[in-house]
């Protein structure tokens, strides 16, 4: 797959393949500009590549017009930010109920809602608006919001980008439970190689291109070397 | 959505306080101004019905309107008139707008013209109109606060009122029809002849037969139903109503475009959230029309609820004005409110649906 962008035509990612299974948890790291949002937003079919195909549970994206990726946006995939991007005027709960509303009431009755709250601590904090909410709270909503209406996978842009590291480890060991207890397929991008660290599988990318898939172990083992080394 | 649509609207408390406002006010421009118009003119005409005649003769092209008549009728013809088989009662009347009190006088024959059901009725005073006198009706007098005994300056002339009047016919002021002729120049010339069929002849014929006499003139029954279509008799009128329609309805408009066009661009980042989260274009074109419509249902409530309030000031300040507001008329006002808003947001809701939803991320 590749994506040109711009008057000058210059490829924001180029010749990228990449498979995600049904389950996984998949981080990818790479420098700023490398391509990481760019690869999510393909993913996510808010772009469309300029050569090439994505695949989301076997369904074309990149041939699909505007509205079918926004259905196929809707129906499989969940966002988590770095900003939250919640919407200041609802609440906790309201920005949870608009992501089922949009879906057509999503997948899972209220228990199933119930569970994913509990699942991120979120019972007794449903009523609070995101600014009466702190750091951790909205990324914890905004990821509740995200995976309550069972999206085949959660694509999630530097979710502890904007957090302190008691915050990202919360969020973090959020999303490994997720993955764990609900199956949910989650790509997260990241700069952080701790928050890397979390997930099952690693992906590095560097000037549009992804450099070589790691296994934690792997990754986990090279960042010892380097606390070594230094 | 609808839990979105109503936080957005109580989470911008002023602008939509200043839009409902606006859309208030152009229902109350609306309803208001048709209002006094078509009030004032239908309660004229009403009053042309209640002096009781079966027929009006007017010269040919003449308006029920008599502002708007020549006086250009022969007093004679009201003999003539007399002699038509079945014609129980004749009254020639003399009008002329005066602008002293911006209405109509009639030049009358109290005589004949007291032989018509809407006679006049003294509340006060008495029944006297020679010379400089005049008789004034119950409403002008309390607007004037005006006594028997009192001066009225009318069209230059100084008139001492002799009686006040029970309102309900035609004019507000009645002077004798010699004197008005004579203020006017127009010695034997009247603006209108009342006539009144024998109460026991068949009215139609009656008609028949003054067509007959009189076939080169204008002649209304005054139980015809369309003389009280002012817009019918009136040139000019109903397109001015619907200026004023038109006027009230590019308010909206414009208002609603200006504040949700504002508002899509404060809202861009929020718009690009609902597309990441897979809202589709009808969704938010959706989001906002609703938006318009509730403000502008809002505005319409309570532009028809300050109309009300001024129909009531305003026949309080000024007895001698009409407001006419109908259910058809709210009805019209709060329909009218919702078209134009809705119509207002369509381009916002437009340009909202079309937003690149990565651009709309990453606004700041």
């Amino acid at each position: 797959m590749t994506y040109r962008s711009g008057r000058l035509n210059v490829p924001a990612l180029q010749n990228v393949n990449l498979t995600v299974n049904h389950g996984e948890f998949i981080a990818i790291m790479g420098p700023s500009g490398c391509g990481k949002s760019t690869l999510l937003h393909l993913l996510g079919g808010l772009l469309r590549p300029t050569h090439g195909k994505i695949f989301i549970d076997g369904i074309d994206i990149s041939k699909l017009s505007d509205s079918e990726r926004t259905a196929v946006r809707r129906d499989k995939i969940g966002y988590v930010f770095q900003r939250f991007n919640l919407l200041p005027t609802l609440t906790a709960k309201g920005n949870i109920e608009l992501a089922k509303k949009i879906h057509g009431n999503g997948f899972l009755g209220s228990n199933g809602v119930d569970h994913i709250l509990e699942i991120l601590g979120l019972t007794g904090k449903i009523q609070f608006r995101p600014s009466e909410l702190s750091g951790g709270e909205q990324q914890r909503v905004a990821i509740a919001r995200a995976v309550v209406t069972r999206p085949s996978i959660v694509l999630a842009d530097e979710p502890t980008g904007s957090l302190d590291s008691l915050n990202s480890g919360k969020v973090l060991e959020m999303l490994r439970e997720l993955n764990d207890q609900l199956g949910q397929t989650i790509v997260m991008i990241t700069h952080d190689s701790d928050a890397a660290s979390t997930a099952s599988r690693v992906i590095e990318m560097k000037d549009g291109q992804i450099l070589r898939p790691s296994s934690r172990f792997a990754l986990s083992h090279s960042l010892k070397d380097s606390a070594e080394k230094s | 959505m609808e839990n979105l649509i109503a936080a957005n609207i109580r989470s911008r408390p002023t602008r939509t306080f200043i839009s409902v406002l606006a859309v208030a006010l152009g229902v109350v421009i609306m309803l208001v101004v048709g209002g006094i118009v078509s009030g004032t003119l239908n309660d004229y005409l009403g009053r042309t019905v209640a002096v009781g005649a079966d027929y009006i003769l007017q010269p040919a092209g003449s308006s029920v309107l008599y502002a708007f008549s020549d006086a250009s009728l022969n007093v004679k013809l009201a003999g003539t008139l007399r002699q038509v088989p079945g014609i129980e009662a004749v009254t020639p009347v003399l009008s002329k707008f005066s602008p002293a009190h911006f209405g109509l006088v009639f030049g009358i024959d109290m005589e004949s013209y007291n032989k018509f059901p809407g006679r006049l009725q003294m509340l006060s005073g008495r029944a006297s109109l020679k010379g400089d006198e005049a008789i004034v009706d119950q409403i002008l007098a309390e607007a004037k606060k005006l006594k028997p005994g009192m001066t009225l300056n009318i069209l230059d002339h100084d008139f001492t009122i002799t009686g006040i009047c029970k309102s309900g016919a035609v004019v507000r002021v009645f002077l004798p029809l010699e004197t008005l002729q004579k203020l006017l120049g127009t010695t034997d010339r009247v603006t209108v002849l009342f006539a009144k069929a024998s109460p026991n002849a068949n009215t139609e014929t009656v008609f028949q037969n003054v067509r007959r006499q009189f076939p080169h003139y204008s002649l209304l029954r005054a139980s015809d139903p369309n003389l009280l279509l002012a817009e019918t008799r009136l040139p000019g009128l109903k397109e001015f109503r619907i200026t004023v329609i038109v006027i009230s309805m590019l308010l909206s408009f414009m208002v609603i475009l200006l504040a949700m066009y504002t508002t899509i661009f404060e809202r861009t980042r929020e718009i690009g959230i609902l597309k990441s989260l897979g809202a589709s274009r009808n969704f938010i074109v959706g989001m906002i029309l609703k938006e318009s419509v509730m403000i502008c249902g809002l505005g319409a409530v309570m532009g028809i609820c300050i109309s009300e309030i001024v129909r009531k000031i305003v026949i309080v300040m000024f007895p001698t004005l009409q407001v006419s507001m109908t259910f058809r008329d709210l009805l019209s006002g709060l329909v009218l409110g919702l078209i134009a808003g809705t119509l207002g947001a369509l381009y916002p809701a437009y340009k909202a649906a079309r937003m690149d939803p990565v651009r709309a991320l990453s606004y700041e």
